[in-house]
């Protein structure tokens, strides 16, 4: 029982890595912004697919479909950004449900391109099992895990060290005080955006190459990045990562302890109970929500 | 104005069933049409007056046709009776989500959206009671009423034409009344409403109660109306996402709108874009959703109407 337990630790923290990228995307936009986009896990869904297209087309490795993915995705989170920027009244809620109708529109895009059908990768080297001690895993997730875990904290660093990466947390803060030090607010969203859309791309390649994927799941997944954002609290990054292996882990926990069917009612009843307790999360500073 | 519209209420009750009466796919659909314009006005009661976007209310019409349902069926209540019963429910169901009143905007609509998700699992987990996934089947139909039995198939219109009529007078008269009031005040400053002594929160419960009520009943009527429940379809996403779509559409700011919207949509889905697109005929939907909120938030009718100036907020 406990090795199951163990076993059932290290899936979740393996899946966690991924979700934290996910979550890191959402919550730069937010921070920027002030905007929660629903679309963002459809962005991920669209990388996913995009690396199954560059697999099945040419047979190679669905890391290779990096670079192709990364500028539809990119170009498809500028758009997500132009458009919002677009609203000028009631930004908080006209934004909330404009990125819920592009989610849909990406949503039943990918089923019109490619189909309801499920896929999954065909890779052998990426689907081989790998044993750490008493421990399993496929190739893909561990590796994941680590490009995951060496993404955000380079995007830690970069939002600790680099100028834009100084400047998005500048206009998070204070929008209006980071333009009057000549930065221009516009420009860094739209950097955060397109930085949103490189975390989503190595999600999606990610979630191709050790999982299933098939339309709906974009929208599940914008859920669960929203989940592990509301559990870290208003933005650091070592928040968002712990509170992503905190959803990965319960909702493994919850697969093995209990029924597969109830995995995603795991993850809301984590959501609930932080919401409603703690509601400025698990590691997020005193700020005022309600 | 007023001499209009009781016009036009008096030709969908009078004019419209007899030109509907030939062909039942078309009154199917416009009963559908009722259905989904009855969630519209309680989405827009909610988003209009409570100013909270909701993604979940089919949670609550989900609630309702798994309430009416078991009632009629396990309890033996007649059809009539257990449908406001459902609304009951329905209405009791959305206390749970009161502690959710607290956070706005973005909050809220996600915490009412993972209360959607729950709600569904549930309904396939307890299987004992709701049979689980296998879905409920041989729901009792709505009773026939003498005098609309001849028109075959007229009596589901003319409830859910009813039903949705009220929900839009219950709307208005809301949207008037003192509490109209200070929910609009509510609008600019929930800070300085509360200064002068208005229970904001407790106003924001009951919109929720009552918004959840008029879903519930709507998905209590299509429960009896289709005769069959499995938690997929009653907590479809769907019936979150077309509402939303129709109210804002029509206006979710005015009383007409929301069920304007929603004939007008729905129909549109159903023989317009289903016959051009058939497996993603939604991406219209969402096309047509973000061109609204882009350019005109206040809904297609709006365009139509003299702007009063300083008062496109909350219109009374």
């Amino acid at each position: 029982m406990s090795e199951l337990i163990l076993q059932s630790l290290y899936s979740g923290v393996l899946v966690g890595g991924v979700y934290a990228l996910i979550a890191l995307g959402l919550t730069l936009a937010f921070g920027t912004m002030r905007i929660i986009n629903l679309a963002h896990g459809e962005l991920v869904l669209l990388a996913a697919y995009i690396a199954y297209t560059v697999e099945s087309r040419f047979d190679v490795n669905p890391l290779l479909a990096l670079p192709i993915a990364l500028v539809v995705v990119c170009f498809c989170s500028a758009i997500v950004y132009f458009l919002v920027s677009c609203i000028k009244r009631n930004r908080e809620l006209n934004s909330l449900m404009l990125t819920f109708a592009l989610g849909m529109i990406l949503t039943n895009g990918v089923l019109l391109i490619w189909s309801s059908d499920i896929r999954s990768t065909g890779n052998a080297t990426m689907q081989n099992a790998l044993q750490i001690g008493n421990l399993y895993s496929m190739v893909s997730e561990l590796l994941f895990f680590v490009i995951s875990l060496a993404v955000a904290l380079g995007l830690g660093w970069w939002l600790s060290r680099s100028w834009y990466g100084r400047a998005v947390r500048a206009v998070s803060s204070n929008r209006d005080a980071a333009k009057l030090m000549g930065i221009n607010p516009a420009k860094v969203e739209l950097v955060s955006f397109l930085v949103a859309g490189v975390l989503a791309t190595i999600a999606g390649i990610a979630i191709y190459s050790s999982g299933v994927i098939s339309p709906p799941l974009g929208h599940s997944l914008t859920i669960k990045a929203f989940i592990i954002t509301v559990l870290a609290g208003v933005g650091s990054v070592p928040g968002v990562i712990m509170a992503a292996l905190l959803l990965g882990i319960t909702e493994a926990m919850t697969v093995t302890l209990l029924s597969s069917a109830l995995q995603e009612l795991a993850g809301m009843v984590l959501f609930l109970v932080v919401l409603f307790i703690m509601p400025n999360g698990l590691f997020g500073a005193i700020k005022r929500r309600g | 104005m007023k001499k209009f519209w009781w016009l036009a209420v008096a030709i969908l009750y009078l004019v419209v069933p007899y030109l509907l009466k030939g062909n039942s796919y078309i009154l199917s659909l416009t009963v559908s049409a009722l259905i989904v314009a009855g969630i519209a006005v309680a989405w827009a009661l909610l988003g209009n007056l409570g100013g909270m976007i909701s993604f979940g209310h089919a949670a609550f019409f989900g609630m309702g046709a798994y309430a009416s349902a078991l009632l009629t069926m396990k309890a033996g209540w007649p059809v009539l009776l257990a449908i406001p019963a459902a609304g009951v429910f329905a209405s009791f169901a959305s206390l749970a989500m009161l502690p959710a009143l607290r956070l706005s905007g973005p909050y809220f609509a996600l915490a009412i959206l993972a209360y959607a998700h729950i709600f569904r699992i549930m309904a396939t987990q307890f299987t004992s009671l709701t049979n689980g996934s296998g879905g409920l089947s041989s729901i009792p139909g709505l009773p026939t009423l003498i005098e609309v039995d001849f028109l075959t198939g007229l009596g589901p219109y003319l409830l859910g034409l009813t039903l949705v009529l009220a929900f839009c007078l219950i709307y208005a008269r809301v949207r008037s009344s003192y509490y109209g009031i200070a929910l609009r005040a509510m609008h600019d400053s929930e800070d300085a409403t509360r200064v002068v002594g208005v229970n904001s929160v407790m106003l924001k419960a009951w919109m929720l109660m009552l918004s959840a009520f008029m879903t519930g009943v709507i998905g209590a009527f299509n429960a009896h109306i289709i005769n069959f429940l499995e938690p997929d379809y009653a907590f479809n996403g769907s019936w979150s996402v077309l509402p939303i779509i129709a109210a804002i559409f029509g206006g979710y700011r005015t009383v007409s709108g929301p069920m304007i919207g929603a004939i007008v949509i729905y129909m549109l889905d159903q023989l317009v874009f289903k016959s051009m697109i058939s497996t993603g005929h939604q991406i219209i939907l969402g096309v047509m959703l973000a061109a609204m909120i882009l350019f005109a938030p206040d809904g297609l009718m709006s365009l139509f109407k003299k702007r009063k100036t300083g008062d496109n907020h909350v219109e009374a």
